[in-house]
């Protein structure tokens, strides 16, 4: 036992204990010291971090970029089954987006009608479109409003965007509408930016032509298409679509309303025009002055033609002209 | 000049270094370690007490507390706490090595075991002394059992890859004194 090295320990065994001792205790003391004053302590531990971890980067790159291989040769292994499974799902997500794609459509519909930028004098019946007339000669479509909910012959009916037709035809609870692409369908129109006045009639294609144009020369694809109001059939201004020179070089309109979609459709209440039989109530205030009288009806009597079917001028409140 | 005993001391010091600095790598390394998910084995404390186990005189203190205190501070454990607790553990391995070396490995595993738990639960304890947050017992639980579970790998490891085992009757160290 003598030649063991108890022989030297003998001496560095209590030293040794105590630097132990020493040592743990220090440890300790960092441990209260952390735990008495934290933010000095962890601002070394964050000094050190920040010194030690990014220099592993250059260590930790490879080793991530390994795992990551592993990860992706182990999905190339998948990869047939993957795809297979990934074309079953493109397959129903074709459907969802179909769907998604009508209902967006449908919503947009519905938005618009119910968004009512018209005129506030007129308003409207909605009707949800129950047949189509399968016929190719006779372009119509029965709605599910009739004459218990007011309606009456000959009023206008829009999609959410453009004019489809006139009320042609009212049952107790039901309607057909005329669409503009008939044949028997003549509507006057006017084309925007000139104003020119003129008729589009159809004739069972997908856009019919303008007729009884005065000036086709300044009239160019792309202008829009309003109604005039002419004749009192229809209220002025509402679209109808835009210019477009067809095949036959015939100026046509391409119609603003959706035709492969006819859902709801509203019915626009039309006020009917009233004809001026009173003309002395309209400016004679004071009846002492009949020179005027006469003349002055003559004058209002030529707005109607303008194409302002303003039915209030009746009325005979002053601030009709205002209007 | 420098004699290959005491030349095999420090490479086995470096290599006990190197081991440490790996493993600490490892767990820094951003893979996993999504909340929630069970610990892992605590590989570093089960290569300490081995080594101490075999060859106390391979692990001076010093590099012990150095290698301990580094891991409590980057990976934020409250500094010096647990580092302490190993260092005593390790003592109080060291101060038995003339009984270790002649116990089999069962008996030594049951040792271990043993003084891994009292490790957990002096850490656990001086944490509620000092009103620390700290995890579900469960958890920790789990982190010393699979350290105990993984300490005959590592030993199984330390033994044919570092070629570390208890100095068998007669070997001398480099000062030719009997181990």
């Amino acid at each position: 036992m003598a030649k063991t090295r108890t022989g030297p320990e003998e001496y560095s065994r209590p030293l040794r204990r105590v630097l132990v001792g020493l040592l743990v205790l220090f440890l300790l003391a960092i441990f209260v010291l952390w735990r008495i004053d934290s933010p000095r302590v962890e601002r070394f531990r964050a000094a050190l971090v920040d010194r030690v971890v990014p220099n592993l980067d250059w260590a930790m790159a490879p080793v991530t970029a390994a795992s990551k291989m592993i990860e992706g040769f182990q999905t190339y292994a998948a990869l047939y089954q993957q795809n297979q499974e990934l074309r079953r799902e493109l397959q129903q997500m074709k459907a969802w987006r179909e769907a998604a794609l009508q209902l967006e459509q449908k919503n947009a519909r519905l938005l618009d009608l119910n968004q009512v930028r018209l005129d506030p004098k007129l308003t409207h019946v909605t009707g949800v479109v129950m047949a189509d007339s399968g016929s190719p000669f006779r372009q119509s479509v029965l709605l599910n409003v009739g004459s218990r909910d007011g309606i009456r012959d000959g009023w206008a009916t829009m999609d959410g965007i453009g004019l489809v037709g006139r009320i042609s035809g009212v049952g107790e609870r039901t309607s057909r509408v005329i669409l503009l692409t008939d044949s028997n369908s003549r509507i006057p129109v006017t084309v925007q930016p000139t104003g020119q006045k003129a008729i589009l009639s159809g004739d069972n294609s997908a856009s019919p032509p303008l007729e009884f144009l005065e000036h086709p020369d300044v009239i160019r694809p792309g202008d829009r298409v309003v109604t005039s109001g002419d004749g009192g059939v229809f209220p002025a201004g509402l679209l109808v679509g835009q210019v477009a020179l067809g095949t036959d070089k015939r100026l046509r309109v391409r119609l603003s309303a959706d035709y492969e979609r006819l859902e709801f459709l509203r019915v626009l209440r039309s006020h009917e025009i009233q004809p001026i039989e009173d003309p002395g109530t309209l400016l004679a205030v004071t009846p002492t002055l009949p020179q005027p009288d006469v003349t002055d009806p003559g004058s209002q009597q030529t707005t109607p033609d303008e194409g302002q079917p303003t039915p209030n001028i009746v009325d005979g409140s002053p601030e009709v002209p205002s209007d | 000049m420098i004699d290959p005993q005491s030349r095999e001391v420090w490479l086995y010091r470096a290599a006990f270094v190197g081991a440490a600095l790996f493993l600490l790598f490892l767990k820094l390394l951003p893979l996993g370690s999504e909340p929630g998910s069970w610990p892992g084995p605590d590989l570093l404390l089960c290569m300490i007490l081995a080594w101490v186990v075999r060859r106390p005189d391979l692990l001076p203190v010093a590099l012990i507390a150095a290698m301990v205190l580094m891991e409590d501070l980057i990976l934020l454990r409250p500094p010096g706490l647990w580092c302490a607790l190993v260092v005593l553990a390790s003592e109080f391995l060291r101060s038995r090595a003339a009984l270790t070396r002649e116990l089999n490995f069962g008996t030594e595993w049951l040792l271990v075991a043993g003084v891994m738990l009292g490790l957990l639960l002096t850490y656990r304890m001086v944490f509620s002394l000092t009103m620390l947050p700290q995890p579900g017992f469960g958890f920790a639980l789990i982190q010393t059992i699979w350290s105990i579970l993984c300490y005959p790998l590592v030993v199984l490891v330390s033994r044919y890859a570092f070629d570390l085992h208890k100095p068998a009757t007669g070997e001398i160290d480099s000062f030719g004194r009997r181990l």
